[in-house]
C-alpha cells in the first residue's frame, strides 16, 4: 500500500497531483474536439508556439500567462495571414509558424544566463514546483474552459459535418471555430507552467485518441478521455517517484502507452472473438 | 411577398470570394411545389442551393426566401447535404444525427420534449432508418447515409426542404424511399427544391430552373426543358437521342456515381 501512497505524502507532491489532474481535465476535454476536428498538428504547433511569449516573460519579468496569450494571438494571426494571402494549404501555414515561433523562443531563451534550465522548465514543466498561486490560476482559467466546452457541444458536433450544415442548423460555424481556438489556447496557457508544453500536448491528444478507440458517442468519449488523462497523471507521478524519472515526461509516456495498449487489446479481442462486435461491417450493412 | 412564392430573386449574383459562380439571374420558385435545379457540372446548381439555404451571401442583387433573408435559425428551411460528406471518425449514431435537425429550435441547451423525440422517431420511420438508429454514420452505405440526412432535414421544423443531388448514385431502396418523401413533402404543403443531373427527374418536378452559369430559364418543365433551351445549356449535339436521360459528361470524376442510378432510377 505504501508503494501507492508514498509518492503523495508531502505537500509539494500533493500540489503536483492536483495541478496535474487540473491540467488533465482541461486538456483532455478540449482535446476531444482537437482530435475530432483533425487539428492535432495545429495543437502541436500551438503548444510550442507559446514558447517565445513565456521565454520573453521569464527574461523581461512580466506575467508568463500574458506572454503566452500574446504569442498565441501572433501564432493564430500568422496562420490566418498565410492561409488568406496564399494558395498554400493550412498545414504549411501551421508548419511555418510552428518553426518560426519555436526558433524565436529558443533565440530569446539563449540570451538568458541559465539557457538550459529555462528551456527545460518551459518544455517539460516543473510539476513539483507547482504552488498555490498556480493552482488558483488553473482553477480560474479551467472552470470557464469546461463550461464553454459544454456550450459548444452542439455547435461543434454540427461543425463536424460541414460549416454549411452547421450554419443551416443555426450554429454559427465561424464563431464556433474561433471559440474552439480560444479554448485550446486557454487550456494550454493554464496548464503549461505546471506540466510543461510536452505533457500539455500529450494530454491534448493521447487520452482523446485512446477514448476514440473504445467509445460509441462523443459524451462517452469525453468521459473516457478525462478518466484516462487523470489516470495518466496519477500513475505517471507514482511511477516517476519510484523509477526516479522526470514527472511530466513519465505522465506523457503513460498517456501515449495507454493508446497503444488499448489498440493492441482491441486488435486481440477482434482477432479472437470477431463476433463480439455488435455492429456489422459497412459491407454487411450495405448488403 | 406572395404566399405561393418560396423564393424570389432579382439580378442575383453568387460566388465564392472573388469568383463569380452564378451571373445575374432573376427567377421565382413556387412554394408547396417540387422544384428541380438542373444544368451541367459547374453551372451553379449547388451554389444556388447554398444561397437559398443562406449559407452564402449574394455578391449583388436580391434574394428573398419565405419573404425574408435566407438562412437564420428560424428560417424554416431544412438543408440536406450530399451523402459523400460525413464526419469521419466522429462517434455519432444515426439517432443523434437525425436529432440534430432539432438544433435550430433547441439552441445550445434546450432539452428534447416528448414531442421532439416523437418527431425524430417519425422522421426515422419515414426514411426507414429506425433499425439503424444505434449505428455509426461511418458504418452506413451511401444510400443509408443519404436517408439519414433526409430524416435529419424532416426532423427540423421546416416549410421547405433543400436537397443537393438527393438521388445521385443511390441503391434502389434508398432512391425510391427518398423519391417518395419528395412527393409526400409536397402533399404536406412543404416546398422541395433539389439539384439534379437527371432530365427525367427534372421532368417529374412541378417547376424547373435550368442553369448554365446563370438561370437560363425557370418555369414548368414543359416550357423550360425544350430542345432549344437544353442545347443552349449543354451545347449543341449534347443530346444524342430524344429520350436521353443523362446529359452530363459520364467521364466527369465528380459524377462517378451516376452510372449506378442510370439503372436504378425510381421513376
Amino acid at each position: 500500500m505504501d508503494w501507492w501512497t508514498e509518492p503523495f505524502l508531502l505537500g509539494f507532491q500533493q500540489r503536483a497531483l492536483i495541478g496535474g489532474l487540473a491540467a488533465a481535465v482541461m486538456t483532455s476535454v478540449v482535446g476531444v474536439w482537437l482530435v475530432l476536428r483533425g487539428m492535432s498538428f495545429f495543437g502541436d504547433a500551438f503548444v510550442h508556439g507559446v514558447i517565445p511569449g513565456i521565454a520573453a516573460a521569464t527574461i523581461f519579468g512580466f506575467n508568463p500567462y500574458l506572454g503566452a496569450a500574446i504569442a498565441a494571438i501572433v501564432m493564430v494571426g500568422g496562420i490566418e495571414l498565410v492561409h488568406r494571402q496564399t494558395a498554400l494549404k493550412e498545414d504549411t501555414a501551421i508548419g511555418l509558424l510552428f518553426v518560426g515561433m519555436m526558433a524565436l523562443g529558443v533565440a530569446i531563451i539563449s540570451k538568458s544566463s541559465s539557457y538550459t534550465g529555462s528551456l527545460t522548465a518551459i518544455l517539460f514543466g516543473d510539476i513539483f514546483g507547482v504552488d498555490e498561486g498556480t493552482l488558483v490560476t488553473m482553477a480560474v482559467l479551467g472552470v470557464p474552459v469546461l463550461v464553454a466546452s459544454l456550450f459548444l457541444y452542439r455547435p461543434l458536433l454540427a461543425l463536424s459535418f460541414s460549416p454549411e450544415k452547421a450554419q443551416t442548423l443555426g450554429m454559427n460555424p465561424r464563431f464556433t471555430h474561433a471559440a474552439l481556438l480560444v479554448l485550446i489556447a486557454t487550456a494550454v496557457i493554464a496548464s503549461f507552467q505546471a506540466v510543461g508544453t510536452l505533457l500539455v500536448f500529450g494530454l491534448l491528444v493521447g487520452p482523446p485518441a485512446t477514448a476514440a478507440l473504445v467509445t460509441r458517442t462523443v459524451p462517452q468519449m469525453f468521459a473516457v478521455s478525462v478518466v484516462l488523462a487523470a489516470v495518466s497523471v496519477w500513475l505517471g507521478l507514482t511511477l516517476s517517484y519510484h523509477l526516479g524519472t522526470a514527472g511530466s515526461a513519465t505522465m506523457a509516456l503513460v498517456a501515449i502507452a495507454a493508446f497503444f495498449a488499448t489498440l493492441a487489446v482491441r486488435g486481440l479481442v477482434r482477432a479472437v472473438r470477431p463476433s463480439v462486435d455488435p455492429d456489422p461491417s459497412p459491407a454487411e450493412v450495405a448488403a | 411577398m406572395n404566399a405561393d412564392v418560396l423564393a424570389e430573386s432579382s439580378d442575383l449574383v453568387l460566388g465564392y470570394d472573388r469568383t463569380v459562380a452564378v451571373r445575374p439571374s432573376s427567377f421565382t420558385i413556387p412554394h408547396r411545389q417540387v422544384t428541380a435545379i438542373i444544368g451541367p457540372n459547374g453551372s451553379g446548381k449547388s451554389t444556388l442551393l447554398n444561397a437559398l439555404a443562406g449559407v452564402i451571401e449574394p455578391l449583388s442583387g436580391s434574394l428573398q426566401v419565405l419573404g425574408g433573408r435566407p438562412g437564420g435559425r428560424r428560417a424554416g428551411v431544412a438543408y440536406v447535404m450530399q451523402s459523400l460528406a460525413f464526419p469521419k471518425g466522429t462517434p455519432i449514431t444515426v439517432r443523434e444525427a437525425v436529432g440534430m435537425g432539432l438544433y435550430p429550435t433547441l439552441g445550445l441547451f434546450g432539452r428534447r420534449s416528448a414531442s421532439d423525440r416523437e418527431r425524430v422517431d417519425r422522421a426515422m420511420e419515414r426514411l426507414r432508418v429506425t433499425d439503424l438508429a444505434r449505428r455509426h454514420l461511418d458504418e452506413l452505405s451511401g444510400g443509408q447515409r443519404q436517408r439519414v440526412y433526409v430524416a435529419q432535414g424532416l426532423a427540423q421544423h421546416h416549410e421547405a426542404i433543400l436537397l443537393d443531388e438527393p438521388l445521385t448514385g443511390l441503391d434502389i431502396v434508398s432512391a425510391r424511399t427518398i423519391d417518395e418523401i419528395i412527393h409526400s413533402e409536397r402533399d404536406r404543403g412543404h416546398a422541395v427544391v433539389l439539384t439534379t443531373h437527371d432530365l427525367a427527374e427534372a421532368r417529374a418536378a412541378d417547376w424547373v430552373i435550368l442553369m448554365n452559369g446563370h438561370v437560363l430559364a425557370a418555369g414548368p418543365p414543359a416550357e423550360v426543358l425544350t430542345r432549344a433551351n437544353l442545347e443552349a445549356a449543354y451545347g449543341l449535339g449534347s443530346l444524342h437521342t430524344p429520350d436521353a436521360v443523362f446529359i452530363d459528361d459520364p467521364h466527369d470524376p465528380e459524377d462517378h456515381a451516376h452510372e449506378h442510378s442510370r439503372h436504378q432510377h425510381p421513376h
